[in-house]
């Protein structure tokens, strides 16, 4: 037994040895080993493997072999506007015919809808190996299935108390370093060393979860006293963005683990946390956003206006409080590559330790980073329509769709003045047709 | 490793009974399951999850032809609570659209199918007639938006159609004859010649997929 336990203790060791002259001193220099990239390299050769054999699989030819790009659905929905509908089933007065219409649209609306999608997660052209996607595939032959098995064992018993490792050792170096460098006076020693430590602490945590991150257009990057938005994946979106600079945080203050860390951290660097009771009261958050971006030695503040996790495949409605703080805004796009692993948090489904569990046992977590120019409010454009154009350029560099639905649907429903609106447009289309007056003069039956 | 909705045979006889592919069932029977919650049946409540559906003026009538007995099978009568995934089928069955391959009685069994779907959705008291007040409810519905319109202007939009189905149903009719409503046999005759199938169907995507084998 104690054989076994000081060979375990030896290879414990050598393991921590390996993780930090591996891992962590470069992180800590900014340098890269290049360790990632072969790793990636022999993923993407398996994958297309595997792809290949599936393909072969199939037995009925397939003349097209990719799924239509329209298929985020699986109905092809009539677009014709209702005037046009209506009309073309009558004349001028109501008739029975009308109902037919919103019947459809009804339909169309039950078999499946824009929001509801966008919370669940994204579905694959090919299966990645991975058991969570596989909804469409079937069994295909035993050479996949051995490759299949040998990648879980490779990513539970191999992949996970790697990462496992390193993620402890960048939140604690994390959580010490912060506070070390809090009981400085303040000085631009302080800001430097303080960014050095968040830099290192997110390169590492990045190395944890096995991150490839593709920066694109650097030098649109957020500059100090402005304030950086991007569409909202999942928690690890943060980490994805200070994995290449820092930035001053926003958010709630929570309690557990994410507090210790909020605690640390603010001491060090001028983060903005809120109590769950500022949180309701808007003029104060806008205030305290408002001091923090009017000071230009400040770091840029970070911002998911959203409010929630979308799937990555479209943007929703952005809440126009971020908006009407002033200054520069900087859009950000982060676009994942849903075949190497899935990062969408799906908060109904998963909490958050399951989450992190399955994030850090897919293949790796690939994204894309576009840093968008500069924009400000022009003259006469008010918040909410400031907020849709800095949508619709996220939407249109990440490659993502553009909702104007509001992430909250996820939870609550959907008010009653939309439903009156389509309401008040068919009554119109009847008074303008003039089927009212016509009527009127005619016989009254009772 | 392989993935199972349900049994391949079972999936058949759906798929001969309701006119869907399995890949179209197999869609569905995901959308049901978004919708039920991972549960097996769906009630009323649970159509209250869908934003688009909200917009819709008849949206309660819509949701309440699928719990309607009279669609699920032929002969029944009254509301059920919760229906499961074969009656969601059957009901989204009725918006199927018409194939190349079917014949003159095929499609005057279908046509007749959707023109009781939609007799079913006015009549609501099942009685199987359509008064003038089922008539004028639905008017109001679809009206019920707009603030400026007084409720006498839908009634009296709900009183003119009503007048016409009559005279088309019945022709002339005398001072005293009172006309009761319209039955499902007036119903068709008013449709004759009018071409409801392609107003009244969902167009469903060609699925197919990269790895399917069977």
């Amino acid at each position: 037994m104690e054989e076994l336990g000081s060979v375990a203790a030896r290879v414990g060791v050598v393991w921590l040895v390996l993780v930090f002259a591996l891992v962590v001193l470069p992180s800590a220099l900014g340098i890269s080993l290049g360790i990632s990239e072969a790793y990636m390299w022999v993923l993407v050769k398996t994958l297309e493997w595997a792809t290949i054999r599936i393909e072969k699989g199939v037995k009925k030819p397939q003349p097209q072999m990719l799924k239509s790009p329209a298929a985020n659905g699986i109905i092809e929905r009539d677009e014709t506007p209702m005037e046009k509908e209506i009309e073309h089933l009558h004349r001028v007065e109501f008739e029975f015919s009308d109902i037919f219409y919103f019947c459809r649209k009804g339909f169309e609306a039950i078999v499946e809808d824009e929001v509801t999608q966008r919370f669940s997660s994204e579905e694959l052209v090919s299966w990645n190996l991975l058991t969570r996607t596989n909804v469409n595939f079937h069994y295909i032959s035993l050479r996949l299935t051995v490759v299949w098995v040998i990648g879980v064992i490779v990513r539970y018993c191999l992949l996970l108390p790697l990462r496992f490792t390193l993620a402890t050792i960048g939140i604690t170096s994390m959580i010490v370093g912060t506070t070390m460098v809090g009981q400085l006076p303040n000085s631009s020693v302080k800001d430097y060393l303080s960014e050095v430590v968040h830099l290192t602490c997110s390169r590492i945590l990045v190395r944890a979860l096995s991150g490839t991150i593709h920066y694109h257009n650097k030098e649109n990057k957020p500059q100090k006293g402005g304030i950086c938005v991007a569409n909202h994946t999942s928690p690890i979106d943060v980490i994805m963005l200070t994995n290449d600079g820092c930035y001053a945080m926003v958010g709630q203050v929570h309690g557990g683990l994410m507090g210790v860390i909020q605690s640390a951290t603010v001491k060090a660097c001028p983060h903005v946390w809120f109590e769950r009771s500022e949180i309701k009261d808007r003029h104060l958050v806008t205030k305290r956003l408002r001091e923090h971006v009017a000071d230009k030695s400040k770091l840029p503040i970070l911002i998911f206006p959203e409010g929630t996790c979308i799937n990555n495949t479209s943007v929703m409605m952005f809440k126009k409080g971020s908006f009407e703080i002033g200054g520069t805004i900087y859009p950000v796009a982060i676009k994942y590559d849903p075949q190497f692993g899935d990062a969408f948090w799906n908060s109904s489904k998963y909490n958050i330790v399951s989450y992190l569990l399955r994030i850090m046992t897919s293949w790796a977590i690939v994204c894309n980073v576009w840093y968008l120019p500069p924009m400000v409010r022009k003259e006469g454009e008010d918040a909410v329509q400031f907020a849709n154009r800095v949508k619709s350029a996220i939407a249109h560099q990440g490659g993502l769709t553009e909702l104007p639905w509001d992430g909250g649907l996820k939870r609550a429903k959907v008010k009653d003045t939309f439903k009156e609106e389509q309401q008040k447009n068919y009554s119109k289309m009847l008074v303008r047709n003039g089927s009212i007056g016509s009527l009127s003069t005619g016989t009254e039956s009772d | 490793m392989g993935s199972a909705h349900s049994v391949p045979a079972e999936m058949r006889e759906l798929a001969d009974r309701t006119g869907f592919t399995s890949e179209q069932i197999e869609h569905l029977h995901r959308r049901f399951k978004q919708l039920s919650r991972d549960q097996l049946t769906i009630r009323k409540e649970n159509f209250d999850s869908i934003p688009d559906l909200e917009f819709n003026p008849i949206r309660a009538k819509i949701v309440h032809a699928f719990f309607d007995k009279r669609n699920l099978r032929p002969e029944s009568d009254g509301l059920a609570d919760e229906i499961n995934f074969e009656d969601f089928l059957t009901i989204m069955s009725y918006f199927r659209p018409i194939e190349m391959n079917m014949d003159e009685e095929q499609l005057d069994r279908f046509r007749k199918e959707k023109l009781k779907f939609l007799f079913h959705m006015y009549d609501s008291d099942h009685d199987g007639k359509i008064t003038l007040q089922e008539y004028r409810n639905v008017v109001e519905e679809l009206l019920s938006g707009n603030p400026h319109l007084e409720k006498e202007s839908a009634r009296s939009i709900a009183d003119g159609a009503m007048m016409e189905a009559a005279s088309i149903c019945v022709g002339q009719m005398g001072p005293d004859q009172v006309y009761e409503g319209i039955t499902f046999e007036d119903f068709l005759k008013m449709w004759q010649g009018i071409d409801i199938e392609t107003k009244m169907h969902v167009r469903f995507l060609n699925m197919e997929t990269i790895a399917h084998c069977y």
